[in-house]
């Protein structure tokens, strides 16, 4: 086995682990920490595939803005009290969670099969299309509508965050 | 590469005044306070310049910002109910009590209906999956933070959390879905994924596990079973006008980008040229499953609604069976079952808002959307209840109204590719819906007869918008040459013959 | 050199953690934080295809992918806070108040 394979072996089983970890815990801080730490070997596994900007955006958005942003909500709600995060498993639940896991092997087992032809080489390209450089160019050019249309999304977010989360009805 | 940025930004005036109206709601609420009605005109004539650009766009045909959007007169065609849903969900809101009760502030809300507007507006034309998801997320964004605009109250608040709990996992689902379509053909566009697909050698497994996955996303936003869940009770909680709203405009345009994302991706030119109509690449038995899910949407969206005793709940599952009857003309896959889908939906468009637009006037006025609470309602307000009467009637798809048109031209399309047991599931169906509108009509006009009326007063601009609604409704039921033509002139997708 | 497979697995298994999450969980913070977990799997599959087919087209949509998780996050939270004041509670079973 060679270096690569065995770094990204040990980097989905961080993964896999800091994933379920985030979804078992019962308090809600713990699980935010495990999925920043989940979002961090994810910005690794990008550096591997050499995305270099997405994995410097995944940390800088994901770990530092969505994630403080969970935590500072976490906080002001103060769900520190034990009893009002007491779960039940309900009969319908577990049929909802067995459906889910079928569903998921289905996938896992048809993805794989169907992309076996696929080029199982990183594309030699690979190594200019994640750097700044390109992905700037690109998207001021081909991707000018979109990244518009982002933009406005952005601020309808902005306003209606404001909008929900102010004290006051008027 | 410039030249061709500067000509798109020519054919996209009306999204370019959307996004000039947007900011100008939002800078006009902080300088001019609690001027709502002032915002709300500004918003409207926005909306009439919008509308009066696509109208000019009639007949083009192009393909815009590196193939991202198309202007074609399928989309000019959905951009126009569109744009006019929106012009009355603002004259609603101008007149709504729920909403204008003087604390609250209403610049952000007519914003966002802009920002609604305007993602639809780019869901009708997206020829790129990016686009798709982009203007799929617009337009459900603006949408979560509108059903919870009344956040004192509770409902609203949940609404809008099962909303958006619901709208991110199905949009995780389309996300999925065109992640694997990325990875097959190496291309967001939708034609070019056509001709990736043409040329064979992709894995029809992986294909139709994408698409299930993207009939999730798409689902969810047409509201079809089983995505529906979230439906009933965001139309609830959620203020009226915004029920009103979700219920046609955000209905039309997922109708108009599963069409065009079904149609352009799978189009096979070869066998549909020697079969003489439209024909999918092999192997892909699409039109099923659709199938399937229309039944099962009409079926279950009508019997459910036979039990509701809220009339916005209601109107949220009749909303759900309608979703259904439109569905049936996706199945026919030619452009007479797309042509009947537009003339449905410019029926819908009036028969619905109206719908709406009284169950709000009543509500303002008597403060309950039961059904109950509508008994004798035929002598309080006898104005109001024919012009209600008529808009159930035309719901049920009965003539002289506009909505027997549109289920007429939906079953003859249906029966003419000899898809004769879906008509009759549509026809049994309409019959089941009968009996839970003819409810409503038999509690305002044949119960508490002989008590009393106070009559409930009303102000000549709440006639004129109903009136506004109830002439279209009938007229159209009765003089529909012009908008079968237009329908039947504006099936063109780009790239379709 | 690592199989495109093996990245597919991990973004499908990540996926489906993410999916169980959302039925299994009942406090609707974790429910946000598990769809966070679907959007990045599907990150994953993303950059991975871009890497594998030499083509920027994923990648860039990777880019708009985080755009608008970190939008809807923002709004859901948002969502709430409104609904914590209202109700004081964050369990998605006590805020059924409405009929299915």
């Amino acid at each position: 086995m060679s270096i690569d394979t065995i770094v990204f072996f040990i980097l989905a089983a961080t993964s896999i682990i800091s994933a379920i970890l985030v979804i078992t815990r019962r308090s809600p801080i713990i699980s935010v920490v495990y999925l920043v730490f989940n979002f961090i070997i994810l910005a690794i596994i990008y550096l591997t595939l050499h995305a270099q900007f997405i994995a410097v955006i995944q940390v800088i958005v994901y770990a530092g803005a969505i994630m403080v942003l969970f935590l500072f909500v976490v906080m002001l709600l103060n769900l520190g009290k034990e009893e009002m995060l007491t779960e039940k498993i309900t009969y319908k639940k577990r049929i909802a969670i067995g459906l889910a896991v079928v569903m998921s092997v289905q996938i896992i087992i048809g993805i794989t099969t169907s992309f076996g032809e696929h080029p199982n080489q990183l594309s030699p390209l690979a190594t200019q299309i994640g750097t700044v450089e390109h992905i700037g160019k690109v998207l001021f050019t081909q991707y000018l509508l979109p990244f518009e249309i982002a933009s406005i999304l952005l601020l309808a977010a902005i306003i209606g965050a404001v909008v929900l989360a102010k004290k006051r009805i008027g | 590469m410039l030249q061709q940025i500067l000509d798109s930004v020519k054919i996209f005036q009306p999204e370019i005044t959307l996004v000039i109206v947007l900011c100008a709601a939002i800078l006009i609420d902080l300088i001019v306070k609690n001027k709502p009605q002032f915002i709300a005109s500004i918003v409207m004539a926005g909306l009439f310049v919008a509308g009066y650009f696509v109208i000019q766009q009639s007949g083009v045909a192009v393909s815009i910002f590196s193939n991202m959007f198309v202007v074609d007169s399928f989309s000019v065609f959905f951009k126009v109910i569109i744009l006019l849903t929106a012009i009355f969900v603002v004259m609603f809101s101008m007149q709504s009590k729920e909403l204008n009760n003087g604390k609250r502030k209403l610049g952000e809300y007519y914003a966002f209906v802009i920002s609604m507007t305007l993602g639809m507006l780019l869901m009708t034309g997206a020829s790129n999956l990016l686009m798709m998801y982009l203007s799929i997320e617009l337009t459900s964004l603006s949408s979560y933070i509108l059903a919870g605009y009344k956040k004192e109250t509770p409902d609203s608040s949940e609404a809008s959390l099962k909303y958006i709990i619901y709208g991110a996992v199905s949009s995780g689902m389309l996300l999925y879905g065109i992640s694997i379509l990325y990875g097959l053909t190496g291309s967001l566009n939708i034609y070019d994924v056509n001709q990736v697909i043409q040329q064979g050698g992709v894995s029809l497994l992986a294909l139709i596990a994408a698409n299930l996955l993207m009939i999730v996303g798409f689902g969810f936003k047409i509201s079809a079973v089983p995505f529906h869940f979230w439906t009933p009770d965001v139309y609830e909680g959620a203020p009226i006008t915004i029920t009103a709203f979700l219920s046609v405009a955000s209905k039309a345009a997922g109708f108009a980008l599963m069409i065009r994302y079904f149609f352009v991706g799978y189009y096979d030119p070869l066998a549909s040229a020697i079969n003489g109509y439209f024909t999918t690449i092999g192997g892909f038995d699409w039109h099923i499953i659709i199938a399937i899910l229309s039944v099962a949407t009409m079926t279950i969206g009508n019997f459910t609604a036979v039990w509701q005793n809220n009339l916005k709940r209601l109107l949220a599952y009749s909303s759900i069976a309608h979703a259904g009857y439109m569905m049936m003309g996706v199945v026919v896959l030619n452009n007479e079952g797309i042509s009947a889908i537009m003339i449905y939906f410019a029926t819908y468009l009036f028969m619905n808002l109206g719908a709406f637009y009284i169950v709000m006037l009543i509500a303002d006025k008597i403060g309950s959307e039961d059904i109950d609470s509508y008994k004798g309602l035929g002598y309080k307000a006898p104005f109001m209840a024919v012009v209600f009467a008529i808009f159930l009637i035309s719901l049920t798809g009965l003539p002289p109204t506009a909505g027997f048109i549109g289920k007429l031209y939906l079953f003859a399309a249906l029966i003419n590719s000899g898809w004769i047991w879906l008509a009759i599931v549509g026809v049994l169906n309409s019959v089941v819906s009968l009996y839970y509108y003819v409810r409503i009509f038999r509690n305002m006009f044949l119960r508490d007869i002989d008590i009393e009326h106070e009559p409930i007063k009303f102000s000549p601009s709440h006639f004129i918008v109903a009136l506004l609604l109830v002439i279209p409704t009938l007229v159209l039921g009765l003089y529909f040459g012009p908008l079968v033509d237009f329908a039947q002139a504006s099936v063109g997708i780009l790239g379709i013959k | 050199m690592i199989p495109l497979n093996y990245y597919l697995a991990l973004s499908a298994i990540l996926f489906s953690i993410g999916v169980v999450g959302v039925l299994a969980r009942r406090n609707a913070i974790i429910v946000f934080m598990s769809i966070e977990l679907m959007l990045n799997s599907v990150n994953l599959t993303l950059v991975a295809f871009s890497a594998y087919l030499g083509n920027a087209t994923g990648q860039m949509f990777v880019f708009f992918v985080l755009t608008v998780a970190a939008a809807e996050a923002a709004v859901g939270l948002a969502i709430i806070i409104a609904l914590f004041r209202n109700k004081m509670t964050v369990n998605i079973d006590e805020i059924n108040i409405m009929k299915w």
